[in-house]
């Protein structure tokens, strides 16, 4: 009871924090505030990461965006000499209509997000969501598939991990005892079962994609000579 | 717990204050780190699905191994954009988008 009240507080504390970040880097006048500001939204977001489980993404984003990101839009404030921005007269209509967009698209979000089948009645958006959806594909024929028995189980909330089912899905020669003895679950191992297996091509395009982007980001970055 | 619906809320109000960043600013650097926002509010709204799909526990990691490609090709997006603008800056002596309008005159 205790620790499932902590992760909620933390998990609110931490998105109201990422959110007041984010309208930080929109809010700043320097650039300099705006990535430090965007540095601790990520940093709270990998937080919000690990709070889900997933940590090896956690540790990503921390070293990708707070580590790498951040420095390269550092360096290029540091060697460009920007200022921040004036404010013209034109500006404040500008900046309203902007921010009458973007509340529209939150509403719109927010909106889908409390529609999702069974976010009011406490059952799991999730699989009814699947399942409206296998109805939709159907169409004519209309024919639902039997309620699944294990949806409501976990009250409109991400259900529990579970370390044992884990356990067996690493390794399924396990046998039952030693699955019921795993404590932890293996985030990294699995994660990289599932790269290295079935998404291993696109994994070795990625790689390609990120070749390609660092020679031309120095091609394109270069002093061009007159001669 | 917390439920999927409060993820998915999470995720929304970070792409719509990216969205707006990205309307908003005239300075091409912070609607860059906007677009940046804009992709892992994608990653939040990613995870929190991976584990709202898992079946007995075990999270769906189809979603995470996307999250991952998300944060490297936003990785590769971050040079060649400011490269771009590094480029911008040389021609032009500034990164307000307002500057690019050649095309106008």
């Amino acid at each position: 009871m205790f620790e499932t009240s902590l992760c909620q507080i933390l998990f609110y504390l931490l998105a109201v924090v990422a959110i007041l970040c984010a309208a930080g880097v929109v809010g700043f006048r320097s650039p300099i505030n705006s990535a430090m500001s965007m540095a601790l939204c990520f940093a709270m977001v990998a937080i919000i990461f690990f709070g889900m489980g997933a940590q090896f993404l956690g540790i990503v984003q921390c070293i990708v965006y707070a580590g790498a990101i951040l420095v390269l839009f550092l360096f290029v404030v540091m060697m460009l000499d920007i200022h921040g921005e004036e404010h013209s007269r034109g500006s404040y209509i500008h900046a309203a209509v902007g921010m009458l967009i973007a509340g529209f698209v939150a509403g719109l979000l927010i909106k889908a997000a409390l529609d999702l089948p069974g976010a009011k009645d406490n059952t799991c958006p999730a699989i009814t969501l699947c399942e409206s959806a296998g109805e939709l594909l159907i169409g004519e024929a209309r024919q639902v598939k039997e309620a699944p028995a294990a949806a409501p189980q976990y009250g409109g909330c991400l259900p529990e991990l579970s370390a044992a089912a884990a356990a067996r899905l690493e390794n399924p020669a396990i046998s039952e005892a030693d699955a019921a003895k795993a404590t932890s679950i293996p985030d990294v191992k699995l994660l990289g079962q599932c790269l290295y297996t079935r998404y291993n091509i696109p994994f070795v395009i990625l790689s390609f994609a990120l070749l390609a982007g660092t020679v031309g980001a120095v091609a394109l970055a270069r002093k061009i000579r007159k001669d | 717990m917390i439920p999927l619906a409060h993820y998915l809320i999470l995720s929304g109000i970070l792409f719509s204050i990216g969205l707006a960043g990205v309307l908003v600013r005239k300075n091409i650097l912070v609607v860059f780190m906007c677009l940046e926002m804009m992709l892992t509010a994608a990653n939040v709204a990613l995870v929190a699905f991976s584990r709202a799909q898992g079946t007995a526990g075990v999270p769906v990691y189809d979603a995470q191994v996307l999250s991952l490609f998300i944060t490297g090709i936003a990785a590769a997006e971050v040079a060649i954009g400011l490269a771009l603008i590094v480029a911008m800056f040389r021609a032009r002596r500034t990164v307000e988008s307002t500057a690019l309008n050649t095309l106008k005159d």
